[in-house]
């Protein structure tokens, strides 16, 4: 904003201030999920001309689901798993034990964290039974998922 | 008791120790296993001892050594809960809807447990995924494979 040749002429501390007061008026009416009557109400009480409210509430509009979105998507989490990989091996033998003859998978879930981004993916390994429990639950979690989204 | 030295009954252990830990790793036939300890020259009666001795202590055997080789964190149970956000600092009147799961992994004896989350699309997606993983084991390519390694 304070390279903006349109803006040059306006002290750049009252460009500060206004900046950070629409900032923050938006944020808080984002927060609130106000609609534009209480934001047009919000501005009329401030002796905002009517012209400007409009302009201000339909910019609002346009862009209020992004803002909505970015503002859901801060704040704490545990990680969260975003993909999983798998890979099937059958064992033959190891230097302690020979014709061990057991098939086995090794799962690794991609995991991303909120803030930096960036996580040692969880992996593990486990019997063809040990998968089928895993599966069991998981399917038990989006039967319990589904059944709430019908109530 | 035995009235032999201190040194000829450590080698002795160390010996059948040997003798019955790769047998049992390599897994031997009974023929073999006659075969390998009639070169050292002992009675009848005493090959045969040995060699039930490995038939019956054979699995047991087998499973301790099984449980020294290289292993990465293997899987022991999962917990889940469905949560539903419905207010943040940054954002209230939400309904985003969540499973959180506490997956418990053993480690070389220590067991650690780790909390995840994830959303009801990505949980399809797992399991569409790990159900693929399942079936593998069921085609003719890996049926053949196991058939002809045994």
């Amino acid at each position: 904003i304070l390279d903006d040749p349109d803006l040059k002429d306006i002290d750049p501390t009252v460009l500060k201030h206004c900046h950070a007061a629409a900032a923050t008026c938006i944020l808080e009416a984002g927060k609130q999920k106000a609609d534009i009557s209480a934001i047009s109400t919000c501005l009329e009480d401030c002796k905002l001309d009517k012209e400007r409210i409009e302009q201000f509430c339909t910019e609002y509009e346009k862009n209020r689901d992004a803002l909505e979105i970015l503002l859901g998507s801060i704040g704490r989490s545990p990680l969260h798993i975003t993909d999983v990989s798998w890979r099937l091996e059958y064992q033959i033998k190891n230097n302690q034990l020979h014709k061990t003859y057991q098939p086995s998978y090794l799962v690794t879930l991609n995991v991303e964290n909120s803030d930096s981004g960036s996580h040692p993916d969880v992996s593990f390994s486990c019997t063809m039974e040990q998968l089928q429990d895993l599966v069991g639950k998981l399917k038990d979690a989006a039967k319990s998922l589904e059944r709430a989204t019908q109530m | 008791k035995l009235n032999i030295g201190v040194d000829n009954i450590q080698h002795g252990v160390e010996g059948l120790t040997y003798l019955l830990t790769e047998s049992s790793k390599l897994m031997i036939s009974e023929i073999d296993f006659q075969d390998s300890i009639h070169v050292l020259g002992f009675s009848d009666e005493l090959n045969k001892s040995l060699l039930q001795l490995y038939l019956d202590n054979r699995k047991e055997i087998r499973s301790i050594l099984g449980e020294l080789a290289p292993r990465l964190p293997s899987y022991h149970s999962l917990e889940w809960r469905l949560d539903v956000q419905l207010a943040s600092r940054s954002l209230r009147q939400q309904i985003k809807p969540a499973v959180t799961m506490k997956l418990h992994l053993n480690q070389n004896e220590n067991q650690t447990a780790q909390v995840l989350q994830t959303d009801p699309a990505t949980l399809l997606h797992l399991i569409q995924q790990l159900e693929q993983a399942l079936g593998e084991m069921k085609t003719n390519h890996c049926r053949r494979i196991v058939r002809n390694m045994k």
